[in-house]
Order: C-alpha cells, then sequence, then structure tokens
C-alpha cells in the first residue's frame, strides 16, 4: 500500500483572483446566462454582464460604507443571488468576506462577528438585523447593518453611485493571489469556532484542481441548482466552478419549494451532501411501496446497482442491459423527473455517501463525483471524476495535491488550497499541521493499490450529519448531565438527518423530584409523570441547545428507561458508555426516532 | 479460580523519578478512595476513562468497581507510599469479555497530576501478568484518539488500532511472551 499519492499541479498566473474569471465572462460574452433567480412562477436569467453590473455598484457601495482593504464584512444569508453578489464586491475592493450560516444561534452569530472584526454586517431578514442589532454594544468594530430583504443592497448601491470606477478599479488593482478572501469559522470539539483563512490562491486553486478533474464532463448550456448554505464552503467552491466553468446556477429559494423549483430549473447539476440523495431515493421507494409496487421497485434499485457495476468493471452484460432498458421506462425515469429530468452530474461531500447509494444512482443515469475535503482546504482535496471513479472511495488527489497517510493512520495533506491558519488563533494553527507542514486533517483512512483515498474513521470527537455539519457531542452531552435528573446523556446523529439524545433518569434525583411536583411513588412510565418529566428534560435540551446553530441542534430526544447496565451490553465490561454500544442496544428506538421525523 | 493460578500479591516499584508506589489488589473498602479520586480527575480524564464525564460516580457505579474476584474481573491499585496519607493513584483493571473467555477489555487511569510518571506501564504490566495466569491471551482497550502518546505506546508494544465510532480507537494487543511488554515484565520480576 502506498502511504503518499501526489498529483502533477495546475498553475495560475501570479496576477490572478478570485474575480478574474468573473470579469472575463463579461467582458467575452456579456450577454450569457450567468445566473437565474426565481420570479413568480419562472426562473428569469441573469447575464453575465448585469452581474458584474451589480457587483460593481455593491462594491462602490461598500467603499462609500468605509470598508477598507482588508476589511472582514460579514455575510449572513442563505443561498440566494445577493450572497454571491456581496461576496464579489466585498473581494473587489479587497475586503474578506465572513461567512455565517443563516441557522447559527445568536451566541455563534456574536462570537463570528467580534472574534472577525467585522465592520459591517450585511444580513438576510429583519429578525437576523433585530437579532444582531440587539449584540451591537458587544460588537466594537461593527459600524453597520445591511438588511437584504429591507431594499438595504439598493441603499448601498445608491450611496456609492457618485463614486466613479476609477476607486474600485484601483482596490482591484492591489489584489493577488495572496490577499485573503474569506475567513470560514468551523465548529471543533471543544470551545469556540474558528475561523479558517482561506486566500484568493487557495480558492482558486481549488476551482481550478476541479475543473481539471471534471471540467472535461460539463457541456454548453449546463444549469446548477444551488440550493446548501453558501456558508458551506463546499457550495462556494462549487458556485466559482460554474463561473469559471460556463455554468449557469440557478437559486432555490428555500428547501420546501425544492421539488417544484427542480421541475422549474431542470438543472443538470447539483452539489449536495449524502443526506439529498437519500431523501430522493427514500422517498422513491416509499411512494412505490404506497402504490403495491415495492417488488418492481425492488428489483429495479438491483438491475441499476449491478448495471453501474458493470460498466465500471467495463462489460455490461446483455440480460442486465435489458433490464435497465425496461426499467428506464418503468422506474428510472420517475426518479429522474423528480429531480427535473436532466440531472446527470452531481458533486457529494460532507460526509459517506456509501457505495451501493452511489451506483444506485448511477445506474438510472445520475453520476456522482464523491470528494473528501475540509474547510481548511478550500474545500476538495480529493474527489471521483470520470475513468477515475471507484464508489465507496473518495476518489484520487486532485491536480497539485499530496495525501499521505501517518503512521496511526491519519490523513495528512498538502497543497495550494490547504489554508493560511486560523484567524488570530496561532496555537490552533500550529497544532493544525505537522512538523513537516503536513495538515493534519483529523480524519483516518487508506491509499489503495491506484492512489483512491477511503475514509475509516475520524480522530476528533465529532459527528457528521448527513446534512453535512459537524457536530461536537462532548460539549452537548456535558450541558445536559449539568441538570441534576440526567446521569447519563448520549448524543447521536452520525450519518444521521439531524441530531438526537438519549438521556437516563438519576435515580435518586428523581425520587426527590416525583415527590416535590406531585408523583411520590410513581415511577418513569406512569403517563403524566412520563409528560412532566419529559417537558423537564425538554428545557435542559432547549439549554444545551442555545449554546449551537439549528443544524447542530439537539431536535428530538428519548427518556431511557431505566441507566445503562453492563447486562444488557450498553456499556462496556468496564464500565465504559461508548456510543457505538449504546447505538446499538437501543438500535430499535433510535430507529424510530428518525423514522418519526420523516414522515 | 484454580488451584495453580497465583494470588495477586502486593509489591513496591520504583519509578522512573525514584518514588516509589504500592501496586496492590483493589479492595471493598477502596470504595471512597475511588469516589475521591474521581472527583480530582480532569474532565478529560473522566472522559477517557468512562467514555462519558458526571460529575460523581454514581452509588451503583462504585459497586460495580470495586465488584472484583480476581478471576473475570481484577483490579489494581497504585499507591503513593512516600506522600502523606498514602494516596491512591491509579487503577488498572480488566474484565473478562463474557462471549469469548479468552479476552478482556483493560482500562488504566492514574491521576491527572501523576500522569507520565510509568504509573499506567507499572499497573498494566502486573495486570498481565495476571490476566495471563487466568487464561487471558488477548487485551482489548478503546482509547481516545486525542491519547496520541499512549496510542503510539501501545502500537509500539504490538498493539493493533483501528478506528472505531469518531473520536475512538478500537485496540487489541496479544499478550504472547513475544510481546515486548512481557519480556520487559518478566526482567522486572526476575530482578
Amino acid at each position: 500500500m502506498n502511504t503518499t499519492v501526489t498529483s502533477p499541479s495546475v498553475t495560475l498566473s501570479s496576477n490572478d483572483h478570485l474575480l478574474r474569471p468573473l470579469l472575463d465572462l463579461a467582458e467575452q460574452h456579456p450577454r450569457a446566462a450567468m445566473a437565474a433567480v426565481r420570479v413568480g412562477d419562472g426562473y428569469i436569467d441573469v447575464s453575465a454582464l448585469e452581474f458584474v453590473d451589480r457587483v460593481r455598484a455593491l462594491a462602490r457601495g461598500l467603499v462609500a460604507a468605509g470598508v477598507g482593504p482588508g476589511d472582514r464584512v460579514a455575510l449572513m444569508a442563505h443561498a440566494r443571488l445577493e450572497w454571491l453578489l456581496v461576496d464579489y464586491a466585498i473581494l473587489h475592493v479587497a475586503g474578506v468576506t465572513v461567512p455565517i450560516y443563516d441557522t447559527s444561534s445568536a451566541e455563534q452569530v456574536q462570537w463570528i462577528i467580534s472574534d472577525s472584526g467585522s465592520v459591517l454586517v450585511v444580513v438576510e431578514t429583519p429578525a437576523m438585523q433585530a437579532m444582531v442589532e440587539q449584540m451591537a454594544d458587544r460588537l466594537p468594530d461593527c459600524r453597520r447593518v445591511v438588511t437584504i430583504d429591507g431594499g438595504g443592497l439598493d441603499e448601498l448601491a445608491a450611496e456609492g453611485a457618485g463614486r466613479g470606477d476609477a476607486i474600485i478599479d484601483d482596490r482591484l488593482a492591489t489584489v493577488d493571489l495572496d490577499t485573503l478572501a474569506t475567513i470560514v469559522y468551523t465548529s471543533g470539539t471543544t470551545g469556540r469556532p474558528k475561523g479558517c483563512m482561506l486566500t484568493h490562491r487557495n480558492l482558486h486553486t481549488n476551482v481550478r484542481q476541479t475543473l481539471d478533474a471534471l471540467g472535461p464532463i460539463l457541456q454548453p448550456g449546463d444549469t446548477a441548482l444551488l440550493f446548501l448554505p453558501l456558508a458551506h464552503t463546499l457550495t462556494k467552491a462549487t458556485a466559482l466552478f460554474g463561473v469559471e466553468g460556463r455554468v449557469r446556477e440557478a437559486f432555490a429559494t428555500d428547501i420546501a419549494h425544492l421539488p417544484e423549483e427542480f421541475a422549474m430549473v431542470r438543472p443538470t447539476l447539483i452539489c449536495a451532501v449524502p443526506r439529498i440523495f437519500e431523501k430522493v431515493y427514500n422517498s422513491a421507494l416509499s411512494h412505490a411501496h404506497a402504490e403495491h409496487k415495492g417488488w418492481i421497485f425492488d428489483r429495479a434499485v438491483d438491475i441499476a446497482i449491478r448495471w453501474s457495476r458493470e460498466r465500471t468493471a467495463g462489460r455490461i452484460m446483455p440480460w442486465t442491459a435489458a433490464a435497465h432498458r425496461v426499467f428506464d421506462r418503468l422506474v428510472y425515469g420517475k426518479i429522474r423527473e423528480a429531480v427535473g429530468g436532466n440531472l446527470r452530474m452531481a458533486f457529494s461531500g460532507g460526509g459517506p455517501l456509501g457505495e451501493r447509494l452511489t451506483h444506485f444512482f448511477a445506474g438510472i443515469g445520475l453520476d456522482i463525483y464523491e470528494g473528501y475535503g475540509l474547510t481548511e482546504t478550500s474545500p476538495t482535496l480529493t474527489i471521483n471524476r470520470p475513468g477515475a471513479w471507484k464508489p465507496g472511495t473518495v476518489g484520487r488527489p486532485v491536480a497539485g495535491t499530496s495525501i499521505r497517510i501517518a503512521a496511526d493512520g491519519e490523513i495528512l495533506a498538502k497543497g495550494a488550497q490547504v489554508f493560511q491558519g486560523y484567524w488570530r488563533n496561532p496555537e490552533a494553527t500550529a497544532a493544525a499541521f505537522d512538523a513537516d507542514g503536513w495538515l493534519l486533517t483529523g480524519d483516518i483512512g487508506e491509499l489503495d493499490d491506484d492512489g483512491y483515498l477511503r475514509i475509516t474513521g475520524r480522530k476528533k470527537e465529532l459527528l457528521v450529519t448527513a446534512a453535512g455539519k459537524n457536530v461536537a457531542p462532548a460539549p452537548l452531552e456535558d450541558r445536559l448531565r449539568a441538570h441534576g435528573l440526567i446521569s447519563q446523556a448520549v448524543v447521536i446523529g452520525d450519518a444521521r438527518p439531524f441530531i438526537a439524545a438519549l438521556v437516563t433518569i438519576d435515580e435518586s434525583a428523581f425520587g426527590q423530584w416525583a415527590t416535590e411536583h406531585g408523583h411520590d411513588g410513581s415511577t418513569l412510565d406512569d403517563d403524566s409523570t412520563a409528560k412532566d418529566l419529559r417537558a423537564v428534560i425538554q428545557s435542559a435540551v432547549d439549554d444545551a441547545n442555545r449554546s449551537v446553530s439549528r443544524a447542530e441542534s439537539i431536535r428530538d430526544f428519548v427518556i431511557l428507561p431505566r441507566d445503562l447496565t453492563i447486562e444488557a451490553e450498553e456499556l462496556t465490561p468496564t464500565l465504559k458508555v461508548r456510543r457505538g454500544v449504546v447505538e446499538k442496544a437501543y438500535a430499535d428506538i433510535i430507529e424510530a426516532i428518525y423514522a418519526r421525523s420523516s414522515r | 479460580m484454580n488451584d495453580r493460578v497465583r494470588s495477586p500479591t502486593s509489591h513496591v516499584r520504583t519509578l522512573g523519578d525514584g518514588r516509589q508506589i504500592l501496586v496492590r489488589p483493589l479492595e471493598a473498602s477502596d470504595r471512597d478512595q475511588l469516589a475521591a479520586g474521581y472527583a480530582q480527575l480532569s474532565p478529560e480524564a473522566r472522559r477517557a476513562r468512562f467514555g462519558s464525564a458526571p460529575d460523581a460516580l454514581s452509588p451503583r457505579r462504585l459497586d460495580l468497581l470495586v465488584d472484583v474476584d480476581f478471576d473475570d474481573r481484577c483490579a489494581l491499585a497504585a499507591i503513593a507510599i512516600d506522600e502523606p496519607g498514602q494516596p491512591g493513584v491509579g487503577v488498572a483493571r480488566y474484565a473478562r469479555n463474557p462471549r469469548n473467555p479468552t479476552e478482556a477489555e483493560a482500562t488504566v487511569v492514574v491521576l491527572d497530576d501523576h500522569q507520565h510518571r510509568g504509573i499506567a506501564t507499572a499497573l498494566l504490566m502486573d495486570l498481565v501478568e495476571l490476566a495471563l495466569d487466568r487464561g487471558i491471551t488477548t487485551f482489548t482497550a478503546t482509547v481516545m484518539w486525542d491519547s496520541a502518546d499512549l496510542l503510539s505506546t501501545l502500537r509500539s508494544r504490538g498493539a493493533v488500532v483501528r478506528p472505531a465510532e469518531p473520536g475512538v480507537a478500537e485496540m487489541r494487543i496479544e499478550l504472547t511472551d513475544a510481546n515486548p511488554l512481557l519480556r520487559r515484565a518478566a526482567r522486572m520480576r526476575s530482578s
């Protein structure tokens, strides 16, 4: 087995920066449909020229608002056209974008704005504006809040209207590859989120690396539907990839409207996390079973997987091909229609997709290119690509990237997309690299003989939900256990749609609580006691949730009927509480938690 | 217990820093000391040992911790005999796997202030001896990946380490005579 794999590099010219591809596009193809936004019951295009004009108007506004070179500007919004416009405008004036998830808790928002020292905050809604204004006295650097839905961007552009182009062109002339472009905050296992500093070089290199791997499959007229938060570096990288790869980018309004917007946009490309693919599969499955065609569906799945496996091996058996044609009419076509009918490629990251599901989608005509990376790596380090596609692995390193497996199995990485360090946090930066300058990813993996990387574990005690959100269970568990009635708390959710918790009740504290609350002598399973107890535990859960974003919060919990025991194999023989052991012991209860939410 | 099996004995070990500890079988009367020792552990050490870090060990859990039979459940305590009050500073234990009697799960915990003095190693060497006498040929353990020093020590002594759930490494070590850990234990025994 190789322990290091390196790919030849991509080169960037020294005066390059992230706006260059956008400005070139507007100059060479001003009328090209660069983006598309929903208006009424349809989508209308935004041309490259119009897009750049709006970026430059906002850039003039930012200068008028006093945003100087190197100043940080926070941006809190879901994925929408304005997000990208504001981001490019910030870069145009040599500023630094600090994205904030629209689901972040007040505690996190305050930390990110204050730690980054953002001078201006762009938010999406009046509710977010109110949240930021409430913490204004704790944000000494922040001078202004601009609200997108309140017409704030038009005001900003109007303020800059008298400024002329020279000022923003001069600013852009100071931007080069080593200019800081963004600070993206990520949660670790303990402590506050840390700001990953990514330069124009980091992000631009990664766009080129991804284009090197996947550019050949792009076709004129390709359209991407963007729906995951642009605060997630994978989505942002996809947007940049689209600009450079001449892909039209349509923005979904929200997840609830996704089915109708898939039908309106008919995208050929999406960037998603495993959860999205699981949803498409599960909804097709449940429809089929509801129509009593479950057995047909199951057979169709088998054939799709077999067809993809045979295709990968280089030869599709005639019988497989025949069955595949039949099921294409009966089943696969309908699934493709659910995602607009034209979707042929998808990027998947943020968590493991699984070999079976990858083959299934390939079998129905949707090639999913699963990759691997971190926010710290802009984000892509490895990716599956046409001709080098091995489901179950995360592919080979992208161009100019070295992957090494350390003696303990940890995946190490080097490449021009690897970040500069954590913002104002030299200790964390030093801890992120080994003595030879390799980035310590915290993930454990193997390289096979052909140079494909397989992820086998995680050194950090972090759960990664199917939606790709990193969640540290320990602080949540500690906060739960701080409640007197809770003896044990186990937070779960790795590769699941959301975070949940299993809690056990402290017997002696329960006795006292029962006496004080009129449930004297009752047990955990008495109906009225259980109801009151649940309300108390819910308040402990709510309290734990205040420290984290909605995506990281405990959405459901179960009170276990008794404490964990060795006999029931919920504890190891030496009394360790291990997540894996508890999850196995309570598999049924856990399945029930996730089943009731999917209805 | 079969009578060929040696009973656990107490003996004094001299550590690398010249100080002495007594390694002896854990006793039922150590219950309060265990509770006090737990209270002194850092949250990280608690989490590393128990996989969770409640503020105190429950009475039931303490009962289980002192319930040792020196066959299926064996525990050794390290006592700092040259310190005032002769406090307990560490415990190593194994518990036989009910599904596979030649295998046992092993753990060791040492008070934060006494770590990196060789106490865990001293405890483990004696524990391995006891285990071999009782027909146990493999130790398994779960170790947090954060404990990089411990993991590399174990690996250098022949442990196979593989990832389990996030943050946790699962390790297996064969307690054969070929193992350097045991060769060292044997040398110390004969000296």
